[in-house]
């Protein structure tokens, strides 16, 4: 009876050669593959498909921008006072209040604002503007809500559904990743009697896929593992900064939680403020400075983050509290380590520490985890017009027996 | 590749790829320059060994 021999499943003739515990083993780990497979494929073909295009964000961006040598014809070297680039910030957007400042890791002509319309706004509301680093002039203001990029940005990370979406994201991972583990497990007992990479592409379609997605599985192994397992850490985001919030930041700011608030127009300068800050830490770059009163730093102080100058280093900031009214320097710290698991988990999954050439490999290794979710897709649906062809010729006969039947289907 | 043992005929293709990726992806956090070279070599020759195997299987058919 059996199906022809050219669909048969390699499962079934390894259950026949196994004793009986190493065919539970396999019927246990088949069923997790295949459930945590088909729960989270969907998500993933989105998440790898609308990742293609972010790998080559900065690319992208790059393309809208002014370039580099328009920005400073005169090659200056001295940059503006940061009060100033404040200023026509400010100029430029006078209803805004401005809570952090950026820079760019790859070009030093340029320093970012980021505004919004109060200081505890939420987080998705902001607007950056653009400005000479040496002019403090502002260049223009940058299109952050809109356009492919930012559709793709969402989807890929919270599905325009906020944190929810983006812990939801985080499960799908969670079932990626054990649906990775289970396969590589699985890849044990199928390849037992076979050479590494073997595609049977003369019998059926169906033995053809199954090979393909085998070798393309245990081949991308790593790859996928390591780029699922730092988008669950980056899903995590949230909750590393509330930690880190409740942590150490508020046990950095401790002496000035009783102090009065201070008012915004009474600030110490922010240009040497942050002179204090790169004083106290020579060998350190500036990342980002938050501004009195937002979400990375307490009412008091300016946070100025700063970073070391190794591809490994400059992800990890490094917080320098100076006071915003004396401008002293409050506590500079390194970050706990969950923060440091998600800084050093960026990079990892974006592929964005390595130039164009680790670009273009990240995304050929995204293609082939596209591959393998769609022929594991494959598999599963032949495998249902399999059964449902074995239970229609099954219809005939006695209940009994087709039990038996379906038994053997594990 | 001959791999004696069953073991290694099973896991040793496997495994050299594993640790080229996992090597690949350090090598380009832990500096520029070779560095970035190494992890382009080696996170691309896993991408050689697919189209080799294909190849091969393509030229059987």
């Amino acid at each position: 009876m059996g199906r022809p021999v050219d669909d048969d499943f390699q499962m079934s003739s390894l259950f026949k050669e196994n004793n009986y515990g190493n065919i539970k083993k396999c019927k246990t780990l088949v069923w997790w593959h295949k459930w945590t497979s088909l729960i989270c494929t969907l998500f993933l073909l989105l998440l790898c498909v609308t990742g293609l295009p972010l790998v080559f964000h900065e690319e992208i961006d790059d393309l809208s921008k002014t370039k580099k040598e328009e920005m400073n014809p005169n090659g200056q070297t001295e940059q503006a006072s940061l009060d100033v680039v404040l200023a026509n910030g400010k100029k430029a957007q006078p209803n805004k209040v401005t809570r952090f400042v950026f820079w760019d890791d790859e070009d030093p002509s340029v320093v970012y604002l980021s505004l919004s319309d109060s200081l505890t706004a939420p987080p998705e509301n902001y607007k950056i503007l653009q400005m000479n680093a040496y002019t403090g002039e502002l260049e223009e203001q940058l299109k952050v809500d809109e356009g492919f990029m930012h559709i793709m940005l969402q989807l890929h990370t919270d599905l325009f559904l906020g944190i929810g979406g983006k812990l939801f994201l985080g499960l799908m991972g969670i079932l990626f990743i054990i649906a990775i583990i289970s396969g590589v497990v699985l890849y044990g007992p199928i390849m037992k009697k076979y050479d590494f990479g073997m595609i049977r592409n003369e019998k059926s379609r169906r033995l053809k896929w199954l090979d393909m997605h085998n070798l393309l599985g245990i081949v991308a192994l790593f790859w996928t593992f390591v780029v699922g397992f730092t988008g669950v850490i980056n899903t995590l985001s949230d909750v590393v900064l509330g930690l880190w919030q409740q942590g150490q930041l508020a046990e950095m700011t401790a002496p000035y939680s009783d102090a009065k608030p201070l008012h915004p127009d009474s600030l110490y300068s922010l240009e040497l403020a942050t002179k204090t800050a790169v004083k106290a830490a020579p060998h350190m770059g500036l990342r980002i400075i938050a501004m009195p009163g937002t979400m990375f730093t307490s009412k008091h102080h300016y946070a100025v983050f700063m970073k070391g100058n190794t591809p490994l280093t400059s992800r990890l900031l490094m917080p320098a509290l100076v006071d915003a009214k004396t401008g002293k320097l409050t506590d500079m710290r390194k970050m706990p380590w969950y923060v440091n698991a998600l800084f050093l988990s960026e990079p990892l999954h974006f592929g964005d520490y390595g130039g164009l050439p680790l670009k273009m490999v990240w995304a050929l290794l995204d293609i082939i985890t596209i591959a393998i979710l769609i022929t594991g897709l494959y598999l599963w649906v032949s495998r249902l017009k399999a059964s449902k062809a074995q239970l229609a010729r099954l219809d005939n006969k006695s209940p009994v027996l087709v039990q038996e039947e379906l038994n053997h289907e594990f | 590749m001959n791999f004696k043992t069953p073991f290694l005929r099973l896991w040793g293709i496997p495994i050299l790829l594993a640790l080229a990726t996992l090597v690949g992806l350090l090598a380009a956090l832990i500096g520029d320059g070779l560095w970035d070279a190494l992890s382009w070599l080696l996170l691309s020759s896993l991408v050689l060994v697919l189209v080799y195997y294909i190849a091969k299987a393509n030229r059987k058919a």
